[in-house]
């Protein structure tokens, strides 16, 4: 199966820039400290936030006194893939990528802010469907900034591959994943432009690696704008009742 | 998986012999007695009559408290120890608690049991627990918890009530703190006719014959505080109406109650012959 | 269950509002809370819904797969049910912290679907002794707030109506292998019956008072709480007590007289909201509402 059609259409009718229609809500639910939803495509994940709060259970023994202890437990739901999977968490997998989704977020919160203190991120795959890891982190992001933690800018994360060893592709589907591109994932900060995290399969040619990484971080900015628009949404929609986000005559903001 | 070498690894598939011998000559029994099953029960006892029961309690000499109880086939052994400190936990609990699992014996039922605790061996533990917590006064032991562990010898009908019956003896036994004794009894109903104490052979019946629908069918298993007439659990499977459940509920307390005193007189032997014992021993 | 702290003051507070049958929220003692149902929702299932109960969430996703029956019983096919506590309901849950209250749940699911009469396992026999359907029921509980075995039996039997089973064109046993065709139209299924599947209703005993419904602050409060499996002729599939207390006899017989009435009348309500869902459905490009509602 070729990952680009002769019109330069791939598998689902997208370009090779074109992101999945991305759909996101901050605030799902109400026990936790801050939670967001975010459908990639046909990937859906749900992330909750709980703290800054006291360490507990065995954490206690691992508290740093200059910045907080961030915990990211990542699960995905036995019915979310194709095939059935045996347990929602615990495997090497799993594990694997819960470090790498801490890894991206370290990277943006300020943990500085919160000393003696324990950050609880929880994310959970209700359907998976390609670029899980990347979905992950931009729903986490969306719940950190929901819950208030201080972050120095968002953690977007987007994946890349190349087609016919010449057009870089940007947010990998399930498909695409199977069909046998490589795969280049990236988290960025995409106001400074750092990368927080780097991680590819498969492989292509060196100089291929430069048009790859910026089609990625093209990704990693676009996500950016969506995301910071439904904050933007959010946050007028919440304070609306205290006049947040209401401009006067003159055109400022009170 | 790791494999265990410990322990003898059977085929991870088979099949028992019982199926290939039984399956004209057993349906065949099934279905003659069929008929008649109601008014008569293999065993000669009436329909509402409990199996014979033996108790006695200090059984094992390494526990703080033990106890065993047979119901004829039906042989249970269970062992209570000394409150320890609850592992693994960093939080301070206001309550002690109860620690129990229940095993069968490899040997116990028809088939082979695994050694690793399965889902019904899971489901009868945390049942055993949630009969007996009502009856422990567990803020006498905070953040402590008593381990009763209850080995199934042979399994033949009313294990769960035979166990709650028997961890009660043993955690009295034990002179753990408790507001009253727990005992147990199962009942099972089929084709709306009901059977006190059944038999894992009427038990499965019970479970699985129909005839037609709306037939009441299934098992109950009640554990009642004989002296306060608080029950403190009720475990019930099968399809039966209201009414249904609520006579056999009476029944039901009727046995709890006839077990309670056979409890009693069991623990005041184990007294009685403690004090004799150590006036032998002081003379 | 998660995390909530009560003082004295505030139990005493719930305890007298349901001795004067007005609860914190309003409601009396036998009212539940308003309940979201949603189907369909997780395309990777072959049924799937959602229901939210308040503040308890629960998704359940049904997947079917061939598998081998059991020796003892040649002709029924096989359920198994699976609960998954996320720790996005409570970070108490992380890791295996939620394993006990969920092999609870699950051992009471299987309890109540284990009558013939409620579910009859013989029709997801495909060839005797050879080949069967097994329905692995996952239940993934998102947010607790009280209550979860009702709002988890709801969202069962609504993926159960929800549910697919490919239809089988041909079996046939060729040498000692099964040769078995599905049909080519992924349309072509038939559903399962689920006239006679439990509706779980949990009763809280608060005082000397049954309520039906419990928040988490009410749970709380209680020392002692029946959980009754109800079909919709009001029979009573399965009763368990889930929680450390002990009950009387006669409040028994109480809880279960209210229980079968309250049981039949919200496995109604449900079946008129799997009607309208359904229908809702059928139309032409029905909205899927998700989490993004």
């Amino acid at each position: 199966m070729e990952l680009l059609t002769d019109q330069g259409l791939r598998l689902d009718g997208r370009r090779p820039n074109e992101l999945r229609n991305i759909k996101c809500k901050m605030g799902v639910y109400n026990q936790a400290d801050g939670s967001a939803y975010i459908e990639q495509g046909n990937t859906k994940v749900l992330a909750t936030v709980y703290g800054p709060h006291q360490p507990r259970g065995q954490a206690r023994n691992r508290i740093h006194h200059d910045e907080a202890l961030v915990n990211c437990q990542y699960s995905q739901a036995v019915f979310s893939a194709g095939e059935r999977k045996n347990r929602p968490r615990g495997d090497r997998k799993s594990q694997e990528i819960s470090i790498h989704i801490r890894q991206a977020l370290v990277a943006a919160i300020r943990t500085e802010l919160y000393p003696r203190s324990q950050l609880d991120i929880f994310v959970e795959v209700l359907q998976a469907d390609g670029g899980n890891f990347c979905a992950c982190v931009n729903a986490a992001t969306l719940a950190l900034v929901d819950a208030g933690v201080g972050m120095r800018e968002y953690a977007v994360a987007c994946s890349a591959s190349l087609a016919n060893g010449e057009v870089p592709l940007v947010d990998i589907s399930h498909l695409e994943e199977m069909t046998g591109g490589p795969n280049l994932t990236v988290a960025s900060l995409p106001i400074s432009g750092q990368v927080a995290l780097m991680e590819m399969s498969q492989r292509f040619h060196s100089d291929h690696l430069p048009k790859v990484l910026e089609r990625a971080l093209e990704g990693c900015k676009d996500i950016h704008r969506i995301l910071d628009d439904t904050v933007r949404k959010h946050v007028e929609e919440t304070g609306r009742a205290s006049g947040w986000g209401q401009v006067d005559r003159a055109g400022i903001v009170l | 998986m790791p494999t265990d070498n410990r322990r003898i690894q059977g085929p991870e598939v088979s099949t028992p012999y019982c199926l290939f011998r039984c399956s004209t000559e057993n349906q065949g029994k099934i279905r003659s007695s069929s008929p008649d099953f109601p008014p008569v029960r293999k065993d000669g006892r009436a329909l509402l009559e409990h199996r014979k029961i033996y108790v006695k309690t200090g059984v094992v000499s390494q526990a703080k408290g033990s106890a065993y109880i047979e119901l004829n086939n039906t042989k249970v052994i269970c062992s209570v120890f000394d409150p320890r400190e609850i592992p693994n936990r960093v939080e301070y609990s206001q309550h002690g608690e109860l620690y129990c699992v229940l095993k069968f014996a490899p040997f116990s039922c028809a088939m082979r049991r695994a050694h690793q605790q399965d889902s019904e061996e899971k489901e009868l533990s945390l049942n055993l627990k949630r009969a007996l917590e009502p009856a422990v006064c567990r803020h006498e032991f905070p953040n402590f918890q008593v381990d009763i562990y209850v080995l199934i010898l042979e399994s033949d009908g009313g294990t769960l009530a035979a166990s709650i019956t028997c961890a009660g003896l043993a955690l009295a036994d034990a002179h753990v703190p408790m507001y009253d004794l727990v005992t147990a009894a199962s009942l099972g109903v089929v084709r709306g006719v009901l059977v006190k104490d059944p038999t894992e052979e009427e038990e499965k019946v019970c479970r699985e014959e129909l005839e037609g629908i709306n037939q009441n069918h299934g098992l109950i298993t009640v554990s009642l505080m004989g002296a306060h007439t608080q029950i403190t659990q009720m475990w019930q499977t099968g399809s039966m109406t209201t009414t249904c459940v609520s006579e056999s509920l009476t029944h039901l307390i009727q046995s709890c109650e006839e077990i309670y005193p056979i409890a009693q007189r069991c623990l005041v032997k184990s007294v009685v012959d403690t004090i004799s014992k150590k006036k032998i021993s002081e003379q | 269950m998660a995390g909530v702290l009560l003082s004295e003051a505030e139990k005493t507070f719930i305890l007298h509002g349901v001795q004067n049958d007005l609860r914190n929220d309003g409601r009396s003692k036998q009212d539940y809370r308003p309940i979201e149902l949603e189907m369909d929702i997780v395309t990777h299932a072959n049924g799937s819904a959602r229901v939210r109960l308040a503040n308890t969430d629960i998704l359940v996703g049904v997947k079917t797969e061939i598998d081998v029956p059991k020796s003892d019983q040649p002709n029924q096919g096989k359920i198994e049910f699976f609960v998954d506590c996320s720790a996005n309901a409570t970070p108490e849950f992380e890791g295996k912290g939620g394993e006990d209250l969920a092999t609870e749940i699950s051992n009471f699911l299987r309890s109540s679907f284990a009558s013939p009469l409620s579910f009859d396992l013989k029709t997801l026999c495909i060839l005797k002794g050879v080949q069967c359907w097994i329905l692995y029921v996952d239940i993934l509980i998102l947010e607790c707030g009280g209550n979860l075995f009702d709002a988890v039996s709801l969202a069962v039997k609504a993926a159960l109506h929800n549910t697919m089973v490919p239809n089988v064109e041909t079996v046939a046993m060729d040498g000692g292998n099964v040769d078995l065709q599905l049909s080519g139209d992924p349309y072509d299924c038939w559903r399962l019956d689920i006239t006679n599947i439990p509706c779980l209703v949990t009763l809280t005993k608060i005082g000397e008072h049954l309520i039906v419904d419990p928040t988490a602050e009410e749970e709380e409060c209680s020392m002692a709480s029946l959980v009754l499996a109800v079909t919709e002729n009001g029979r009573i599939n399965s009763i368990c007590k889930t929680s450390v207390g002990s009950l009387h006899p006669q409040t028994l017989s109480d809880a279960l007289k209210v229980g079968a009435e309250v049981g039949v009348g919200l496995n109604k309500a449900l079946k008129e909201a799997l009607a309208r869902e359904e229908k809702r459905l059928q139309a032409d490009k029905p909205e899927r509402f998700g989490f993004l509602k």
